[in-house]
């Protein structure tokens, strides 16, 4: 097969019409006959057959061409003539039968949930967001797709460690979340001696039969509710720090199951009078709580965190070091904070609102809102070099 | 059809419908048809109506002005946007001001027509898009063809209202075909044709609804075509959702479809081929900067051609001109 090119040097068009076919549909033709006339937006060229053989059109007349694209096909024989057109029909019946359309993370995101595309109808672009919606809500994993007190059904291998038997009188805790955050919260039960680390668990089954600081890691959630079938533990704390959607799905996943979540604060927090804890609460060092101070749920709150008085706290909140709130501050569920922020007497921060580092807050910000702050750096040089 | 062709015939109903409309420019007359063949056929249809001129630009500008002045509906032909310098004071000291020099009493309905841009490899003095120079003068208006408004509808427009009117035409469009919105699409997308109270079209494009989308790319010509293809193609491989406004008049520009458009995605980049500096964009991103301060969620974007001499090399050229690669960068950089 030879495809028989548009001889041009016409640089202002990129198509042209084919005004017509001076030679048959799969007739023979000899070498530089003419075979075709193609008008552009600035003449009508002549169309040679490069060599004989068989002809086969590619266009109809009175179509579209492109310049650089062939317009017919020369084959030795008709025999390969015609096994080139089959298969050139049946690539052409293969590709009219695209499915819906969506864009490339859609598709992906339908793989990992499981969802057909063709059930998302309307005949619009469909995106991730609509992929998740048909899923049940916008998932972290299949766990959160599945709802809360189900979990990934990963085979757990048959060795997986025991949880340590802890101190008699002391609280044993479990603790969700194997990575950094955990040695934190190790890190402050461990001065703290408000409850003893036993077990941690975790989604990702690489860390299973590792152990934290001491602590194994002895599976996943799954594991964690057949332990605490089996009285292993008593009660469990979040460790993950900076994903706030973990630390709800995770919290439903716990009650879901009826397992108890706890506070661990550390010794050097400074709890004023009249100050109210919920429960599973990570409180880092030197944190400070002023008098009349309510704390919800779940909240992570990293070192040098002061909630001066009467401020209200929600819930699932994940806070970086050095957060600084000024008296009656109220803070809503889920709130992100980055490191470093100030935030102004009376001034509340709505559930979901997101807090870039660095930033003061002077008003109040709406739910489900971001504080966004331009990051100066200060510029970086090569130090002076002296000999 | 292509963008060439559709403004021929749009010429053509022009002619037939107005006796008034006279076409002047050089090589305008068959069997050349004008440099771009946009003319073909048109002066052996229309013999003495479509006319080629002497190789005198401000001559056929200056002898529309007196066309128009007459009564007549004039069209001129500039063969290549450059040379709109030597008609520049037939245009800004004479054509555009004798309605106000002569309080209402005379009007000066001169249409010109001319292929601009680069792209070509047709080096420094036949590549430019000097429309900037041409923005902002009072009473004279400056349009650009592009692919999803029709010719038709915006020639009949401008000849039937009577302040002059500057008419560009990218060069790269003519082999193109027109992507006109039709049952609320173009292709795939989602397109809304909004015309201002002289009936010129501006037209919004967006893959997914408004509301959707991040930010708007105002753009116009060809610049709207590169943008429209990156758009497209950004939408279905990343989920970059932003909605595509194509002016047709550029200057005074129909503000409330880009207004509507900019309330609800607060982010906006400005595309053109010009060369940077005092350009559309900096007119663009003044007022918009002015009329939704404190809304935007980053400061407006502006993306414009290195502001040096276009070169005649094909490779040099697309270095400094807005190819589709600059235009996905500005994209990316308003997305971000």
């Amino acid at each position: 097969m030879k495809p028989v090119l548009i001889p041009t040097t016409d640089v202002n068009s990129e198509s042209g019409l084919l005004v017509e076919w001076l030679a048959g549909d799969r007739g023979e033709v000899k070498a530089g006959e003419t075979i075709a006339e193609i008008e552009t937006s600035k003449a009508i060229i002549e169309v040679p057959a490069p060599e004989a053989g068989f002809l086969l059109h590619g266009v109809r007349e009175g179509a579209e061409v492109r310049l650089n694209e062939p317009v017919a096909y020369l084959f030795d024989d008709t025999g390969a003539l015609e096994a080139y057109a089959e298969e050139q029909r049946r690539l052409r019946a293969e590709a009219t039968k695209s499915g819906p359309r969506a864009t490339a993370p859609a598709r992906r995101r339908a793989d990992e949930l499981g969802v057909d595309l063709a059930s998302i109808g309307g005949g619009q672009l469909i995106t991730v967001g609509m992929v998740e919606a048909a899923a049940g809500g916008p998932g972290q994993s299949n766990a959160a797709a599945a709802g809360p007190g189900q979990f990934n059904a990963v085979a757990a291998p048959a060795d997986l460690p025991d949880p340590l038997p802890g101190t008699p009188g002391v609280p044993r805790i479990a603790l969700v979340g194997a990575g950094l955050g955990a040695t934190q919260v190790i890190d402050i039960l461990r001065a703290a001696g408000s409850g003893t680390a036993v077990a941690a668990v975790d989604d990702d089954a690489a860390l299973w039969a590792d152990e934290v600081m001491g602590v194994p890691v002895v599976g996943g959630l799954e594991q964690l509710v057949t332990l605490f079938g089996k009285d292993a533990f008593d009660a469990a704390i979040i460790t993950i720090s900076t994903s706030v959607p973990a630390r709800v799905r995770l919290r439903a996943a716990l009650a879901a199951n009826g397992i108890p979540l706890v506070n661990a604060i550390d010794p050097t927090a400074r709890v004023a009078s009249d100050v109210s804890f919920g429960t599973g609460n990570v409180v880092a060092a030197f944190c400070h709580f002023g008098v009349g101070t309510v704390v919800g749920d779940n909240n992570f709150l990293s070192a040098y965190n002061s909630y001066d008085h009467h401020n209200r706290l929600g819930s699932d909140i994940s806070t970086g070091p050095a957060c600084m709130t000024s008296g009656l501050v109220v803070l809503g569920d889920r709130v992100r904070l980055g490191t470093g922020i100030y935030v102004e007497p009376h001034v509340e921060l709505g559930d979901d609102v997101q807090v870039a580092s660095g930033s003061v807050i002077v008003a109040s910000v709406p739910a489900g809102h971001v504080v966004k702050r331009r990051v100066v750096t200060t510029a970086v040089v090569p130090r002076r070099q002296t000999t | 059809m292509i963008a060439a062709r559709a403004i021929g015939d749009a010429l053509r109903a022009a002619l037939d419908e107005d006796s008034r409309v006279i076409l002047l420019g050089e090589d305008l007359v068959d069997p050349y048809g004008g440099a771009f063949k946009v003319t073909r056929g048109l002066s052996t249809d229309f013999p003495g109506r479509v006319r080629s001129t002497p190789i005198s630009e401000g001559t056929v500008v200056g002898v529309c002005a007196g066309l128009a002045l007459s009564g007549y509906r004039p069209i001129a032909e500039i063969m290549f946007g450059d040379f709109l310098t030597l008609c520049f004071d037939q245009i800004v000291n004479h054509i555009a001001k004798y309605e106000a020099m002569y309080n209402g009493k005379v009007t000066c309905p001169v249409i010109i027509r001319t292929p601009s841009g680069g792209g070509r490899g047709y080096g420094p003095t036949h590549s430019q898009s000097l429309e900037k120079h041409f923005l902002g003068v009072p009473h004279l208006r400056v349009v650009a063809s592009s692919l999803v408004h029709d010719p038709a509808v915006v020639l009949r427009a401008l000849l039937a209202q009577d302040s002059p009117v500057l008419l560009i035409e990218h060069k790269l469009l003519y082999p193109l075909h027109l992507t006109l919105p039709a049952g609320g699409r173009i292709e795939h997308d989602i397109a809304e044709q909004h015309l201002s109270a002289d009936g010129l079209p501006t037209v919004s494009i967006r893959p997914v609804p408004r509301e959707d989308c991040s930010f708007t790319v105002l753009a116009y010509g060809y610049q709207a075509e590169l943008a429209r293809r990156v758009l497209a193609r950004l939408a279905v491989e990343e989920e970059i959702f932003g909605e595509l406004v194509v002016a047709s008049q550029i200057s005074p520009l129909d503000w409330a479809p880009v207004d509507a458009s900019v309330s609800v995605t607060r982010r906006l980049l400005v595309i053109e081929e010009s060369v940077e500096g005092f350009t559309w964009g900096s007119e663009v991103a003044a007022r918009i900067s002015s009329r939704f301060f404190g809304e935007l969620r980053q400061p407006v974007v502006t993306a414009a051609s290195d502001p040096t001499v276009i070169p005649s090399s094909k490779t040099l050229e697309a270095r400094m001109l807005m190819t589709s690669d600059r235009v996905e960068r500005a994209i990316r950089q308003v997305a971000a």
